[in-house]
């Protein structure tokens, strides 16, 4: 946060569009195999810097930077050309500092050999070498053209939401408001803040965790996200929805916990105190945002979720709202996304409709989802493996035949067969 | 089957190949700029002024943070926090009343700013006046500085930027009379930081900028910091000495922070001993202990602004600015609607405006036959340091004590000869600037 969003260097240059993404991994596509497991890869990694953020005793935010940083890095870069796991490590150094939860850089080294050399990653190379990895962080900072500041949607949400019965807007945890303009928001016209149960807003914050284990965050502002987030809770997810529905029956008539409010938004947020259930169709409608985008975006996020179905990892899930989306085949929520002209169902078959021709993998992990192969960490440590051997032997032979040529398509597809 | 090459890099450097391709697309800093002279060094490294090698030929000030050694050997340790805030805190501002940069070239190991070139500092300014000129600072141009500071600063303090370092060496002014804050190696934003700002730099400002709430041992802080210092400096504009000169205690071998007895005794006895009904919450205070056993001061400031300030509104808003109250200090905004600036002289956007010709201050001397990069003596944490002032930051080159001066004629005697670490002897194309003769003399006078 510095200026503000629109005049920021996040906004002005970092929000692509779909087609600068494809172009960007044009390289990596050649040599990928199944076009899925790029999404797979993109899930894969956010989890493994989670992982080396939470060692280094991360909050949340730094971790979000530090995968800004990284799928930025990778708009420039080909994962078969590169060593992500350096990157990653890269990556959350220079988050720490940018973040000013500095972390000093034997640690990350130390962290970051010590977790990548264990499985599935099975990284042995991994410098014992700071040096290495202050390289590493000259030229990400470089590649990032040092726009090192990130904004992310977690503070829009609690602009947006507070805590039930709370009468602070919330921060996260430890946070220091010394010296803090609580400004307007400079967007939308909703003065009031929604009230949530803990369980809702909980699992917006974790859907908003999970826009970060796809490239949503370098095509949408962060507002955005954090806005889909609460349509998902709110509209799209059923058993939340009831829980709201039915607290807010329950809700009892004192009006005690919103006395002493500090802004304007005082006259608004008693209203939420009194019996009247909160308006959210009304509270969308009030945010000023284009709802049509919201629920493109949403339904993103829904065929994200039923794509990494087919991605098993065994994760910490206390920062994920998969489990709410993913798991439930005969999903309660299929029902109330009519509104969005997709049942979950859709959305998975329209992203099979892209897949072109899948690549047979080997079968080391014999277990089916709707037909399809399981894909594991293992998985895709093999790919990128694989990608990076390929494109070193495509590289290698060109270099001695000078100028480099055109892939030839069929050779590097047996290659990718095996 | 891969080959021995490909196996090589796979194994020992699997980013060979990534960096290789980096080093090729890379314009040198050489390149594209002429080094025209050095103007200063820092803990940070140095500055230097340069031309563009486009055919614009715009002059730049290059600011190069030092690359760590190992033994002679340049090697990566890791860009410190103050480069990085640096870098991405001047990626994100754009105000007239701001340093601007250019780009950042990250080379070899070395990080280059290139800053918009700035003729004059504040600095300079005062000792041109109180030096050369022997007079005061025209009420004019005095308000015309401090409007402009403010300026800069609630551009800062809106954008939730802390600069925690303002003093004159730091405040620029360009040769059109615009003031330009630069310098935010110790800049932070504010705004919903993950640790308390004390977590991260126990010291903050130069030692005669403090402000009393930090100097009482103070955890949190908020802009006022900044507001202080901008008290300060107004007051040394107005008089052409520091304010408040006091003493800094060292920090101890367990870098523990020691109690600045010196610094707040000069403090009290300007503006007195602050009691409980100024400063609510001063008896809470970490140092308060150590405070009560200073002797009692009452407050003198109208007396200490009669001969120097010599308006009623000008002392009101120094009064308001050095409120020992942090909340009841005057913001930016509040100080820039103050009385003092809507009445006559009215402050104008070129400070020189009303200065003869004849009165300018010098142009910024800088030293064409550079100190080597390698070996200069680091002044020790030129932030907190009031004798590494001269020597700190932007242009400071025509302050150095006869100390540096000495290091630094020894340095040049063994500088190498890439244009960095050097620039060779003898005025160079387009390295012809006036006031060289001025210079030399201005110095004589200033360093002795």
């Amino acid at each position: 946060m510095a200026t503000g969003f629109w005049s920021s260097t996040h906004y002005k240059r970092w929000i692509v569009d779909r087609a600068t993404l494809r172009q960007a991994r044009a390289t990596d596509m050649r040599y990928v195999g199944d076009p899925e497991y790029f999404i797979h890869l993109s899930l894969f990694f956010a989890n493994v810097i989670t992982k080396l953020g939470k060692k280094l005793a991360f909050r949340q935010r730094v971790i979000a930077t530090a995968i800004v940083f990284f799928r930025r890095f990778y708009l420039k870069n080909s994962y078969c050309e590169t060593d992500p796991f350096i990157v990653i490590a890269a990556c959350c150094y220079v988050a720490g500092k940018a973040e000013e939860s500095p972390c000093h850089i034997k640690n990350i080294t130390a962290e970051a050999r010590l977790l990548f050399s264990q499985q599935p990653y099975g990284v042995k190379n991994f410098s014992v070498d700071n040096s290495k990895l202050a390289e590493m962080e000259f030229y990400l900072v470089a590649d990032l053209e040092c726009d090192l500041t990130v904004f992310h949607p977690y503070r829009t949400l609690m602009s947006l939401c507070r805590k039930e019965g709370s009468n602070e807007s919330q921060t996260e945890a430890g946070e220091v408001g010394v010296g803090i303009d609580d400004g307007p928001r400079y967007w939308g016209t909703g003065e009031g803040q929604l009230e949530l149960p803990d369980e809702a807003l909980q699992l917006a914050w974790s859907i908003i965790n999970d826009t970060y284990r796809s490239d949503l965050c370098l095509l949408y502002p962060p507002h955005l996200l954090a806005i889909i987030a609460l349509y998902l809770t709110l509209a799209l997810h059923t058993p939340t929805k009831e829980l709201i529905m039915q607290k807010s029956q329950l809700s009892p008539s004192d009006d005690s916990h919103v006395s002493p409010r500090r802004s304007s938004r005082q006259a608004s947020a008693s209203s939420f105190g009194s019996k009247k259930p909160q308006d959210f169709i009304g509270f969308f409608a009030g945010l000023n945002v284009s709802m049509p985008l919201i629920a493109t975006i949403a339904q993103q996020m829904i065929s994200l979720y039923s794509i990494w179905e087919r991605y098993k990892e065994d994760v910490d899930t206390s920062d994920t709202a998969r489990s709410a989306f993913c798991t439930q085949t005969n999903s309660p929520y299929s029902a109330t996304t009519q509104g969005t002209g997709h049942t979950l169902a859709e959305g998975r078959s329209a992203s099979h409709s892209r897949v072109g021709t899948p690549v047979v993998e080997t079968p080391d992990d014999i277990r089916k989802v709707d037909g399809l192969s399981v894909v594991t960490p293992a998985t895709l440590v093999q790919t990128l493996t694989r990608m990076r051997e390929n494109r070193l032997s495509d590289l290698a032979r060109h270099s001695t035949g000078g100028r480099p040529v055109v892939i030839n398509k069929m050779l590097e597809r047996a290659q990718a067969a095996g | 089957m891969l080959d021995e090459w490909s196996l090589t890099i796979l194994q020992s450097d699997p980013m060979k190949i990534y960096r290789a391709k980096r080093d090729a697309a890379h314009r040198a800093v050489t390149s594209k700029y002429t080094i025209l002279g050095f103007i200063s060094s820092g803990t940070y490294g140095r500055v230097y002024k340069a031309q563009s090698a486009d055919s614009d030929g715009i002059i730049y000030a290059i600011k190069k943070f030092k690359p760590d050694k190992e033994g002679d050997v340049a090697t990566y340790t890791g860009i410190s926090q103050s480069a990085i805030r640096e870098m991405a805190l001047n990626r994100e501002i754009s105000h007239e009343n701001i340093v601007a940069l250019k780009e950042t070239i990250l080379e070899e190991k070395s990080i280059y700013m290139v800053f918009e070139y700035a003729e004059h500092d504040f600095l300079q300014v005062i000792h041109h006046y109180s030096q050369t000129l022997r007079i005061q600072i025209q009420s004019q141009i005095l308000k015309s500085m401090v409007y402009q500071l403010l300026n800069g600063l609630f551009y800062l303090h809106s954008a939730h930027i802390l600069h925690r370092d303002l003093k004159p060496a730091n405040i620029l002014i360009t040769a059109s009379g615009v003031v330009k804050i630069g310098d935010l190696g110790l800049a932070r934003i504010i705004y919903q930081p993950l640790q308390p700002l004390f977590a991260g730099d126990k010291v903050v400002v130069t030692i005669w900028y403090r402000a009393p709430e930090l100097l009482m041992g103070a955890k949190h802080y908020h802009k006022a910091i900044d507001c202080w210092a901008v008290g300060c400096v107004f007051a040394e504009l107005a008089s052409l000495r520091p304010i408040f000169k006091g003493e800094e205690a060292k920090l101890d071998s367990k870098k523990n922070v020691p109690f600045q007895r010196d610094q707040l005794l000069k403090i009290f006895e300007v503006l007195g001993t602050p009691q409980e009904r100024d400063w609510p919450g001063v008896t809470d205070m970490p140092e308060y202990q150590n405070m009560k056993r200073l002797d009692p001061y009452q407050n003198r400031l109208e007396e200490w602004c009669q001969s120097r300030i010599r308006s009623l509104q000008g002392h009101d808003l120094l009064r308001q600015l050095f409120a020992y109250d942090p909340d009841k200090r005057l913001t930016a905004k509040e100080a820039l609607l103050h009385k003092w600036f809507q009445e006559d002289p009215r402050p104008t956007w070129n400070v020189f405006h009303h200065i003869a010709a004849h009165q300018l201050p010098p142009q910024r001397r800088i030293q064409d036959e550079a100190p080597s990069m390698m070996g200069v003596p680091a002044p020790t944490h030129a932030q907190t340091q009031p004798q590494a002032q001269a020597a700190h930051v932007h242009g400071q080159g025509q302050h150095l004590t006869h100390q540096s001066q000495a290091n630094l004629s020894q340095q040049s005697k063994s500088a190498s000869t890439t244009s960095f670490a050097s620039v060779s002897a003898g005025p160079g194309p387009g390295q012809s600037y006036a006031g060289n003769q001025g210079n030399t003399s201005r110095k004589k006078a200033r360093v002795g």
